[in-house]
């Protein structure tokens, strides 16, 4: 039928409204301790300057407290602190990367605390190692991989798990005030 | 292709031309129900309608609904074979109440 | 057409279904109107089983069909609904529930642990069908109606289009012509009811319907391929010629509700002609206000009456639902919640205004604002109350819990309802089921005792539960009481001494050992019986009801009955909060929990204070929460009561009320005791709002590990001194 026909045309031409989808390869770098880390931009959803943060009590160090991200309130977590080092330093240059984690069930956001944001490179899968069995500063099941940018060889993080909810929460059991707690996670680490 | 109007005695005839479908729906919706008033007289004189489809055929639905609601009167004369086809296709006469004859009445 | 949707209302109104036919079951022996109750309980059976085959869920069509075919008989009155076969329909509907409840899952296949359930419930239906085999002529009745055919040679086809067939440049009209063609339509009603209001109809959407029927010999399949091209955008169904009048039936009350006029649904079935009708509408304006129509049509035995009685029930229904549409409308839940959302962050935006005008003291703005923040208060108390419902059908569903409880235990119970219209936040009520379930599962099982025993007393052996439900400021209050023999003063305290809750030879009085019942520990393995196994302690119920911002109290008089009293929030949106100043954080203080405000005036270092001649112990919440920022020159205490006990709280600075938006905080704080959730301030900055009774317990905890060991790990509010 002809007006069937033209409809169903017509339905392959109507164009979809739907977002270009971002390369895989589209990498944020940032700095934490002087030294430079990678994030897969699918997960950020924003960059923000740290002002002012709401500290919740009774928290281990490296839940830094909490924000309003558009009227919704988020955890922000203390990377540096997260990898068992000290409590990154506030300057000006300071950011909280809001992040989304967890599976398609259990999502939501996460803030983490940076010390500056560089830029969003576009790396080939080429320039990809997979992340090496030891000698790495971090966990070993933290690093996505290792990404060769400019020479030198940058740890891209596997944010996801490094923020996974059972983690952190299991973190924040922890009884509060002991200072064990960003150290004992330092313990497990390769 | 517009619809004219004028008053001639005491019911307000529009006068529809061309095609009633989905082409001109918005033009439409507003030349049929814009002259409904309450109690008044209309008559859609539909003589020069070339083409009825689905959507022409529930505009008039709707003015007839609309006019019975304000208590006024509207009636379709006049209709032409591409009308009369969709009417009796249908069964739509006894909807609009009006005899469904092609003969024009004295405009 | 969405089958997405579709299907979710679907589940929605099936589950709906399946709770009027437990009422009417659980209704049926008290019942004044039996057969309506009957007719209640078959239509709710009919109309799933109708609307699971649109769906093609022939598992639960096949199931339901059966049950139906028992109900049938029930309402000729060859089936008797007492006895046996209520707690069966009951199962039942339990069993349409789970299927239900599977296709919500995503599962729209039957599988063999669902086909094995449903067998033994099949077997007994059919049990009452061969018992009574059904009188199969009755000539010219409603009873015969499943062996009538209608004499027509015509198929009928039921069409509604979709709104967007005219955009996607498709004209219903060339599908009818083309139908046309297939064959000869021998009878159409075109159906503009849909049609809105002149002023909200939308040119281009497509609002018609149409009940054709056709002559032909082509097969089904070949008039549905001649929708083929429409079938995503309309609602089509078709019925053979010589359908049997129960498939009419079932079309005619399958039809979306429209106020549509008897005359056309006769019409729109193929089972009269355009000319049977217009006689009939001639004979009835005749007879003008004498006869109705259906009447008249029955004498000129134009129509089967059983097609008739379909017919008159359906327009009955529609007359009834039109008169309630018009007073109300079906809204999603999701989108109130985004209203309600959204009024939250309003009342932010207004407080982050009222911050500013009250910074600049400008004094123009701040009248302003003040009238906006009036007219915002507004807003949010109607919003709020947009997504009250009232509490009646939450008491409905424990008709059957006590209905499944009495019988397990042998008991005779009685079930009064009283304040069923009071309402509440659908929040709250979606989560006080299951509290209010082991309330009255506890208040038969344990309050009220056995028939001997009741009689021994000259009490009446059937026992009473009573549900009652009111409103008192600001919050909702649910009372479950029974008529039983009342807590054992004793009892309780006996075995509080022997699980160590209570020190031995202390005195209490009785309502703190009433009190006790709720502590954890305290449900014993003597008192689980097979049913309360499946239950809970009445801890747990404590716990869930504050978790809700509520409180539980019980209270008792030997020989005559017990009576818990829980008094909940009305909503959990929106409260109104105290801002408290701790170093340099603020933080919230919901005002119910608040009794006063005092200064503090005390050596450093002290725990207690004199409120008034009593002691009120302190807890300092700067050295709590080890906060940053120095001690303020002008702390204050917040006094809160929780469960009969006040606390106080040591704040730097008292900061004044203020709405309060709650917002839940992120599963990673789900083990940080003392705050309950967050909020937003005007300023943008998050506040967390302190857990009152949490804190109370924390006090409690400290004070009784100082007092020693024996109440240790207990949260004995009421035992602990409050009186120096």
């Amino acid at each position: 039928m002809n007006a069937g026909a033209q409809a169903q045309q017509r339905m392959v031409v109507a164009p979809k409204a739907r977002w270009v989808e971002p390369r895989q390869s589209q990498y944020l770098t940032f700095m934490l301790s002087a030294e430079m880390f990678a994030i897969g931009i699918l997960r950020i959803k924003e960059i923000i300057e740290y002002d002012t943060l709401t500290v919740v009590p009774m928290m281990p160090e490296c839940i830094r407290g909490v924000i309003n991200v558009r009227g919704s309130v988020v955890p922000v977590i203390d990377l540096s602190a997260r990898f068992g080092r000290s409590l990154a330093p506030v300057s000006k240059r300071t950011c909280i990367v809001i992040v989304e984690v967890g599976a398609a069930s259990e999502r939501q956001d996460v803030g983490i605390i940076v010390d500056a944001v560089n830029q969003v490179l576009d790396i080939p899968a080429t320039d990809i190692e997979p992340a090496p069995p030891f000698g790495a500063k971090i966990r070993t099941d933290f690093i996505e991989g290792m990404a060769k940018i400019g020479g030198r060889f940058v740890v891209i993080l596997d944010i996801n798990h490094v923020l996974s909810i059972e983690q952190t929460e299991a973190i924040a059991a922890v009884e509060p005030g002991a200072p064990a707690a960003p150290a004992s996670s330092a313990d497990r680490m390769a | 292709m517009t619809a004219t109007q004028h008053c001639n005695g005491a019911p307000l005839v529009v006068y529809i031309e061309g095609e009633m479908t989905i082409y001109r729906a918005a033009e439409l919706k507003q030349t049929l129900l814009t002259p409904i008033a309450e109690g008044a007289v209309l008559e859609f004189d539909l003589s020069r309608v070339t083409e009825l489809d689905s959507a022409g055929v529930q505009l008039l639905m709707l003015a007839k609904r609309t006019a019975q609601a304000k208590q006024s009167e509207l009636r379709l004369v006049a209709h032409s074979p591409a009308v009369l086809d969709v009417i009796g296709l249908l069964n739509l006469g006894s909807y609009f109440g009006d005899a469904p004859v092609s003969r024009p009445r004295a405009a | 057409m969405d089958i997405e949707r579709a299907l979710q209302t679907f589940i929605v109104e099936s589950r709906e279904l399946l709770a009027a036919m437990d009422d009417a079951l659980l209704g049926i022996e008290h019942t004044q109107d039996l057969a309506e109750s009957v007719n209640a309980i078959f239509r709710a059976a009919h109309t799933i089983k109708g609307s699971a085959s649109l769906f093609s869920l022939d598992y639960i069509v096949a199931f339901t069909h059966v049950l139906e075919s028992v109900l049938d008989a029930a309402r000729e009155g060859s089936v008797k609904i007492s006895g046996e076969l209520v707690p069966l329909l009951l199962s039942c509907g339990d069993h349409i529930g789970a299927l239900i409840d599977a296709v919500e899952a995503g599962q729209l296949e039957a599988d063999e642990a669902m086909l094995q359930l449903g067998a033994p419930l099949l077997e007994r239906l059919r049990a009452y069908l061969h018992a009574t085999p059904l009188p199969v002529t009755l000539p010219a009745t409603v009873r015969s109606v499943d062996s009538l055919a209608v004499d027509n040679d015509c198929w009928h086809i039921s069409l509604r289009f979709g709104r967007d067939v005219l955009k996607n440049r498709m004209d219903p009209l060339s599908f009818i012509r083309h139908l046309g063609k297939l064959g000869t339509i021998t009878g159409i009603v075109t159906l503009p009811d849909a049609i809105p209001p002149a002023e909200e109809m939308d040119p281009e959407s497509c609002y018609l319907g149409f009940e054709i029927a056709f002559n032909s010999e082509i097969d089904k399949a070949a008039i549905e391929n001649a929708f083929e091209f429409v079938r995503d955008d309309c609602a089509l169904q078709i019925l053979p010629p010589k359908s049997r009048i129960s498939e009419y039936i079932r079309l005619i009350e399958e039809l979306p509700e429209e106020p549509a006029q008897l005359g056309e649904i006769l019409v729109k079935c193929g089972t009269l002609t355009a000319q049977e009708l217009d006689a009939g509408l001639e004979q009835q304006s005749r007879v003008a206000s004498g006869n109705l129509i259906g009447a008249i049509l029955l004498e000129q035995g134009a129509v089967p009456p059983a097609v008739l009685e379909a017919a008159l029930a359906k327009q009955h229904q529609v007359r009834a639902l039109s008169v309630q549409d018009a007073r109300s409308l079906r809204v999603d839940a999701d989108k109130l919640d985004r209203l309600i959302n959204l009024v939250g962050e309003l009342i932010i935006a207004a407080a982050s205004v009222d911050l500013i005008a009250r910074r600049t003291r400008n004094v123009e703005l701040q009248e302003r604002n003040s009238t906006l923040s009036d007219l915002v208060e507004q807003v949010r108390d109607n919003a709020l109350q947009l997504r009250m419902v009232k509490i009646g059908a939450t008491f409905s569903r424990l008709k059957r819990v006590v209905y499944d409880v009495a019988r397990e235990l042998g008991k005779d119970i009685e079930l009064q309802i009283s304040g069923e219209d009071t309402e509440l936040d659908k929040t709250v009520v979606e989560k006080i089921g299951d509290p209010l379930m082991h309330l009255v599962r506890n208040a038969i099982d344990h309050g009220i005792g056995a028939h001997d025993v009741r009689a021994g007393r000259g009490k009446p052996a059937r026992g009473t539960v009573a549900l009652n439900a009111y409103h008192d400021s600001g919050s909702i209050v649910i009372q479950v009481s029974d008529d039983g023999a009342g807590l054992n003063r004793d009892k309780i305290l006996a075995k509080a001494v022997e699980r160590g809750l209570v020190e031995p030879g202390r005195n209490l009085s009785d309502a703190e050992i009433c009190d006790l019942v709720f502590e954890p520990g305290f449900s014993t393995a003597e008192q689980v019986t097979n049913l309360s196994g499946r239950g809970v302690g009445m801890d747990v119920v404590k716990r869930n009801i504050t978790a809700l911002r509520g409180s539980v109290g019980i209270a008792s008089q030997a020989g005559q009955g017990t009576t818990v009293t829980v008094r909940l929030p009305l909503t959990l949106a929106i409260i109104n909060g105290f801002q408290v100043g701790v170093g340099n954080t603020v933080f919230v203080v919901p005002m119910d929990m608040i009794e006063e405000c005092i200064a503090l005036s005390l050596e450093d270092g002290q725990e207690f204070t004199n409120l008034r001649g009593q002691v009120l112990p302190l807890i300092r919440l700067h050295a709590l929460f080890d906060v940053e920022g120095g001690v303020g020159s002008r702390q204050g205490i917040v006094v809160i009561k929780h469960a009969g006990r006040r606390t106080g709280l040591v704040v730097d600075a008292l900061l004044g009320e203020f709405q309060t938006v709650i917002k839940p905080l992120s599963k990673i704080f789900s083990s940080v005791k003392c705050i309950s959730g967050s909020t937003i301030l005007g300023s943008g900055e998050v506040a967390l709002i302190l857990d009152a009774p949490a804190l109370v317990r924390q006090a409690v905890m400290r004070d009784t590990e100082r007092s020693g060991p024996a109440a240790r790990g207990s949260d004995l509010a009421g035992l602990v001194p409050v009186a120096a």
